[in-house]
This record gives structure tokens, C-alpha cells and sequence, in this order.
């Protein structure tokens, strides 16, 4: 952090204030003496009676920015820094842009500064801005902004903002823009204009605005954070020109900043949840399928109580941590065969329930509580396939469960308890089982070299597995093997993947994650591709520049080994054969020299590791580093899944 | 994964039922994991047929008979790529088998201590998810 104090404004009187008092007073002498010179050299026009007159809302927002170069009394984006704060939005992400230098120079000199001190981190790409902010709010729970430029920035930034509408993960970000044409001077100033930058990625974000005053800007950014934390959560936008900005207060006086309301999500209503619960108690065997379904700890404490409750099986599909890996009615692993014996599924903000239930038999029940279908748009397909399921309640599924586990409750005859328990002990020997076959499938090619996957995450498993750590990457890239072998029963400890995968989220995503940890002394840890690293390596930098700490392990197939996969099976299907299918899919030629890569950007680096029995040692000496607050770099030349 | 398995231990099944099996032919396991490698068959299953949990089952060690690898390659479940006698003769596919047979049983997960760590055993305690 930077303790260099807060540099003050250096004026009394901004122009804007200056003007207001000579047309009040009808006498330049009155004014300040820098107003005076302002005016005096014609730098600022002054305000008569024969100016043509804007609306007044603009005269106090969006207008002319003052070419001068005279001193300003005040800031609008200072205000803005408040709102943010007023907000908890406490850390920004940015790579830098002109058209939030405004911004850019409020948060350096005072949100930075002056209390409550924000934090910033510096970054490379704006893809990369978003993806930290992704995983930052995975982890604390709350939204933090990132800034970009409304052109040129938002495209850099769209593909990550759709990864988070898609994961439902709240972002807030704000987009500089020269939206008044008066702002432009050179070519390339028009060049990186747009009159409706949001416009770009409205498709898949929840709500965006272009305030026109400041005033506006504070209203419209305490809606803009409602809408993005309000079940379905989703990234919003906020286009803001540079002259609201860069122009002082109005009359030096900052707007009032509303505060943000105790919201409540949306919960299910009380005859609905009657309604389950009496089903989920009648059923032989119920099955909980979940995927966002705890959104907080909270949620993840409510996910077990209820299977307690009814001692059924859940199937996690991974978005979220929602249930403890090693519990005994935890039947993810054999999720096919516990659907497959259920009478009644119920969904949990399932992403994709028709692939869990639409090839079930009609005789099995299935129950949906889900927000997603409180707000949707139609161009992209994140809505997934229809789940045609038997009953639907439109609600917020954590919100409902405290209702739900009551219900159950009150509705379970202790007639049916020994069956009950019955079920769960049944389940826990499932769960046993599907361990011991995950072991032995696990122990196969475990001495291989490429390393097995299986055998990569184990070692790195023994060496983080008495600490306080936490994977901030997804898993099915390594097959689930975390899933299949760890244990963890903290949220916290994973946080799901991209939500759309599209690659070159888990590098940002993966250092705003840790950055989040490290304020809780948590031990972060990333497992992901060399493919998707490779579109945004420059977070190497980042890290280290940060100081953010933490272990980003290369699964390094040397290719982008699902894309293989996809034209093995078109061009045999072509009768063509495969051998040159690695055209355009293999990262070789030359190999790349991960730990050399981040050497060069100040993080620590390893291997590339060819030798299994080599893994311990180098993840030992690396999470001792990170342990003294280091980024490091493992990379590991390892089997394609 | 499972759902392949399925569909093959299916087409074994059918297979069997009809008698139609035949032994395996002699090949090169040496050319055999050439093909594996070049083929691409380790992208899904491994450099020695391990397998990749939801990309490809596992192969070896002790793979299914030869007749039901060869109606897998010929006439593939799920969601792998077909191959046709023209990428894949007969005899590319005898090698390939040559080779998934020569594989030794690996070590059992008993005897490895990294698949038997302590904390990875189910808990039977009934709190759970408290941060």
C-alpha cells in the first residue's frame, strides 16, 4: 500500500463555483484570483446572458471539460471513490485508460489515501481486470469494480464479463467514455469514442447506464450493485464520461450517496415449499442435485443440513462448493447411478438439469428451485437446454432452504426415521465405495510419465493438506480428481470454474481469488491448462507486482487438448484420419518454458517436472513460498486429462 | 465415463451373445504404442491407457476383448471418433491391442500412500459445512 499523503485540491473556489458567484454577483472582481485568470485568458468561457443555455442537469454533468489548465477545486470522481466506498467496494483492478483518468487519479491520490483506504491491483489485459474481479467476489462474497476504457477496453473486457454472467458472479465495472463529442481532439480520441459502449455487451450483462450528473452517478451506481448482488447475481456496467469525471463538484458541494438497502433474495413461497418438502419426505430414495446452489457459507451449512435431514443422496455438479467432498451422503462421483436409483430429484440453481434428469423415466419426480428463470436474455445460450420438470419454484434455492429443512422437519413422521437412516447408511457405503474406485482407477499409470493427472494432484494434495488452503480453480479439466480424492468441507475451499469456459479466465480469475485469500492467510492454489495460461500469461506480472501470493500449477498437455479431442472425432468421421490433427491444437514448436516465463515477470518458477517422483520435492520447496507470501509457478508436463 | 462404459460393456455384450467373437490376432506391441501415440487414442486415454476419468475409460491393464475394442472403433459409443478401416487397418488395431495387453498391472492403490492419506477417508460425523 502506498502511504504518501493525500495531495489536497489546490484551490478554495473551482470554476464552476467561481462562475455561479460572478453571475450571481454580476462582478468578475469578486472572483477568486485563478478564476480570474481562467477567465481572463479565455480559457474557460464564461457564463452570460447571451451563452446558449444547456439543460441544467447537464450544466452540472456531462459538458464541456475545461481546456484549461488551471487548478480544480474539487473532483467528480472523488465522488465516485465515495459512492464506491459507501458501496464496501473496497479494491479495484484496472489496467490503465484516458478516458478514466479522472478515475484513475482519484483513486491513486485519494481513495487510495484517505480512509476507508481502498486497495488496487495493477494488471495487464482488461479481460484480465474482469476475471480478477471474478474471482475476487467467488471468494469474499461481494463485488469489487474494475475500470476500462468504454471502446476500446469493454471489447478486451467482453468475453470475461460473459464468463461471470454465465458463473452468476457480480462485477462492477466502470467504463470511462469521451461520450461528448466536445471531448475529442485527436484522431484517436474518436477512435476510442462511443456514444453507447454497454451496448457491446448487453447481451450478458444484468443492467448498465450512462449517468449524466454525479448525482445521478450515485443513484444509478446503488442500483446498478443491487441488481448485480440480487440472486441471479451478474456484472453491470457503468458507462461514465470523462467530463463528469474530471469537472469539480457542483458548486464544490458533493451529491448525497444513497444507501444501499438491506435487500433480501427471493425465496420460495410457503405452500411450494410445503409442497416439496412433503415429496422429498414420501420419496424411496430422493436426490439432491445442486450446482449454485450455496451462494455462502451459509448456504453450504443449510446444502447439509437438509441432507440430514432426509439422509439423501446429493450430486454436486461443481459451480460452487456445495457440499463437503468426503461427507457420506456425498454421491457425486457415482452421480449417474444415484440419480438413477432416485424416485425424485430436486435441482438446486442447476446450471444444466435436462443433462442430469432428461433421460430419466416420467415416474421420477423432479423439482426445480432456481433463480436463473427470475432473469434471463435471449441471444446467447447460457440458458441451457429446457428442463422439463415437474414443478418449479422461481426462487433463490439458499434463500428457500431454511424453509425447506423446516418443512421437512415438521412433515417427517418418526415412522419414517429408521428408513432414513436406513438410506444414509446405505449411501455412506456408496460413497466409501466410489472412494475406493476412485483410488485404484487413480493408482493406474500412476508411475507414468507424461504425469498422471491423478498422481499431480495428489502430491500437491500432501503437501497443501494441513493448511488453510483453498483451490481457486475448476476441475474438470483434471477430471474432478480433487473432487474425487480431497477432502474439504469449507466454502471457501473451491469456488467452481469460468461459468462459460471461455479460456483465459482461471489466470485473472485464479490471482483476484488469491488476492481475496490472502486477506483471510488462506494458502491459494490453481491447477489449470497451459492452453488457457497462454491467453493471459502477462498475469505473472501481476502477481508479482501485486504481491499477491499464490501456487498456479501448469497442467501442461502441451496442446489445447479439448480441441484435439473435437477434431479427432470430425476428421475420422472424414474418413481423413487424425495424424495432423495437431495443427493449430499443439503448444509445441517451440515448447514453452513456463517456469522461465515466470521467472522473467519476478514470480518464482519450477520445471518443467517430467519425473513424478519429483513432484514432492518442488511442490514442498513451492508452497513454502507461498507460505512466505510469494507467487510461484509449477509447471508440470502432465497426461492430457 | 460411465456412460461409455456402459455403452461398451453393451456392445461386449451383444457381441458375446451372438458368438460372433474372435481372438484377438497377433501383433507388435513395440508398433502398437507407435500407433497409440500417433493414432491419438493417449489423448483421451493416456499414454498407457490409464484412462482420463470423463474424457475416455481406461484401457489397460486387462482391456476388453478384442472384438469389442474393434466394433468400439468401428462403430463407436458415445462420443468417440470413429475409426474406419481406412485410418485404422485391421492390423493397426491388432498392434494397438498387442500393445494394451503388454501393459503390466500397475501398483495397487493399497500400497500407495499419497491414495490413502488420512483426511481423505468419508467421515461419518453429521456436522459439516461450518466455516
Amino acid at each position: 500500500m502506498d502511504n504518501r499523503t493525500p495531495k489536497p485540491l489546490a484551490v478554495n473556489r473551482g470554476r464552476r463555483k467561481f462562475l455561479k458567484g460572478t453571475t450571481a454577483a454580476g462582478a468578475m472582481a469578486v472572483a477568486a484570483p485563478i478564476g480570474a485568470k481562467l477567465i481572463a485568458s479565455g480559457a474557460a468561457p464564461a457564463r452570460t446572458s447571451k451563452a446558449p443555455l444547456r439543460p441544467s442537469r447537464l450544466d452540472e454533468g456531462l459538458g464541456p471539460h475545461p481546456k484549461d489548465h488551471g487548478l480544480l477545486s474539487s473532483a467528480g470522481s472523488d465522488y465516485m471513490i465515495d459512492v464506491l466506498r459507501k458501496l464496501g467496494i473496497d479494491h479495484v483492478a484496472f489496467v490503465p485508460g484516458d478516458t478514466f483518468r479522472g478515475l484513475h487519479e482519484s483513486l491513486v491520490n485519494y481513495g487510495l489515501l484517505t480512509e476507508p483506504k481502498m486497495t488496487f491491483s495493477a494488471v495487464n489485459h482488461e479481460e484480465t481486470a474482469v476475471a480478477f474481479c471474478h474471482g475476487y467476489a467467488k471468494v469474499e462474497g461481494k463485488p469489487m469494480a474494475c475500470f476500462v476504457h468504454a471502446a476500446v477496453g469493454l471489447q478486451h473486457a467482453a468475453m470475461a464479463l460473459y464468463n461471470a454472467w454465465a458463473d452468476r458472479v457480480p462485477v462492477v465495472c466502470l467504463a470511462g467514455a469521451r461520450v461528448y463529442s466536445a471531448e475529442r481532439g485527436i484522431y484517436v480520441d474518436w477512435d476510442h469514442s462511443v456514444f453507447d459502449g454497454p451496448a457491446l455487451v448487453r447481451d450478458f450483462t444484468k443492467w448498465d447506464n450512462t449517468p449524466l450528473t454525479l448525482e445521478d452517478f450515485g443513484n444509478t451506481a446503488v442500483r446498478a450493485y443491487k441488481f448485480a448482488t440480487t440472486p441471479p447475481a451478474g456484472p453491470v456496467v457503468l458507462q461514465v464520461d470523462m467530463t463528469l469525471q474530471e469537472n469539480p463538484l457542483p458548486g464544490d458541494k458533493a451529491p448525497p450517496i444513497p444507501s444501499l438497502p438491506q435487500s433480501t433474495p427471493p425465496s420460495g413461497d410457503d405452500r411450494a415449499v410445503a409442497e416439496i418438502a412433503k415429496l422429498l419426505v414420501a420419496a424411496e430414495n430422493p436426490v439432491i442435485a445442486a450446482d449454485r446452489a450455496a451462494r455462502t457459507p451459509k448456504g453450504l451449512a443449510l446444502m447439509v443440513e437438509l441432507a440430514e435431514a432426509l439422509q439423501c443422496a446429493v450430486v454436486d455438479s461443481h459451480a460452487r462448493f456445495n457440499f463437503p467432498w468426503r461427507h457420506p451422503l456425498n454421491q457425486s462421483a457415482r452421480q449417474r447411478e444415484a440419480v438413477a436409483d432416485g424416485d425424485l430429484v430436486l435441482g438446486l440453481e442447476m446450471t444444466d438439469f435436462h443433462g442430469i434428469i432428461g433421460q430419466l423415466p416420467k415416474s421420477v419426480k423432479t423439482l426445480s428451485i432456481t433463480s436463473e428463470d427470475l432473469y434471463m436474455k435471449a441471444n446467447y445460450g447460457d440458458y441451457q437446454h429446457f428442463a422439463a420438470v415437474d414443478m418449479a419454484v422461481e426462487a433463490d434455492a439458499e434463500a428457500t432452504l431454511p424453509a425447506l429443512i423446516e418443512a421437512v422437519r415438521r412433515l417427517t413422521p418418526n415412522t419414517r426415521r429408521p428408513a432414513f437412516e436406513a438410506r444414509g447408511q446405505r449411501l455412506a457405503q456408496a460413497h466409501l465405495a466410489a472412494l475406493q474406485a476412485s483410488r485404484e482407477a487413480a493408482a493406474v499409470g500412476w508411475d507414468e510419465q507424461p504425469i498422471s493427472v491423478p498422481r499431480l494432484c495428489q502430491e500437491l494434495y500432501a503437501q497443501i493438506k494441513d493448511e488453510d488452503w483453498a483451490l481457486v480453480s475448476g476441475t474438470v479439466f483434471q477430471s474432478y480428481w480433487p473432487q474425487q480424492l480431497w477432502s474439504a468441507d469449507r466454502h471457501y475451499q473451491y469456488i467452481g470454474d469460468a461459468g462459460a469456459y471461455g479460456l483465459g479466465y482461471l489466470p485473472g480469475a485464479a490471482l483476484g481469488a488469491a488476492a481475496a485469500h490472502a486477506r483471510h492467510g488462506r494458502l491459494a492454489v490453481a491447477v489449470g491448462g497451459d492452453g488457457d495460461f497462454m491467453f493471459s500469461p502477462a498475469v505473472l506480472w501481476a502477481a508479482a507486482h501485486n504481491r499477491i501470493p499464490f501456487l498456479y500449477v501448469i497442467h501442461n498437455n502441451r496442446a489445447y487438448f479439448n480441441e484435439i479431442m473435437a477434431l479427432q472425432r470430425i476428421a475420422n468421421r472424414r474418413n481423413r484420419g487424425i495424424d495432423r490433427t495437431g495443427i493449430g491444437n499443439d503448444l509445441t514448436q517451440p515448447i514453452v518454458d513456463y517456469a522461465a516465463m515466470a521467472r522473467s515477470m519476478g514470480v518464482a518458477g519450477f520445471g518443467p517436472v517430467t519425473d513424478p517422483k519429483a513432484l514432492a520435492d518442488v511442490f514442498r520447496q513451492a508452497v513454502a513460498l507461498v507460505k512466505r507470501g510469494e507467487p510461484v509457478l509449477v509447471d508440470v508436463v502432465a497426461q492430457g486429462r | 465415463m460411465r456412460r461409455f462404459a456402459r455403452a461398451v460393456a453393451l456392445v461386449l455384450c451383444a457381441f458375446t451373445l451372438t458368438s460372433a467373437a474372435r481372438a484377438a490376432p497377433a501383433g507388435s506391441a513395440e508398433k502398437g504404442r507407435q500407433l497409440f501415440l500417433r493414432d491419438g487414442c493417449y489423448a483421451c486415454h493416456g499414454t498407457r491407457g490409464a484412462g482420463g476419468a470423463i474424457a475416455g475409460p481406461q484401457l489397460a491393464p486387462n482391456p476388453l476383448p478384442f472384438a469389442a475394442v474393434l466394433m468400439q472403433l468401428r462403430s463407436p459409443a458415445y462420443r468417440m471418433p470413429l475409426y474406419s478401416r481406412k485410418v485404422l487397418s485391421d492390423a493397426d488395431a491388432a498392434d494397438i491391442y498387442a500393445y494394451l495387453t503388454s501393459i503390466p498391472a500397475g501398483r495397487a492403490a493399497s500400497g500407495i500412500t499419497l491414495l490413502n492419506l488420512g483426511s481423505m477417508a468419508a467421515r461419518q460425523a453429521v456436522s459439516h459445512g461450518k466455516k
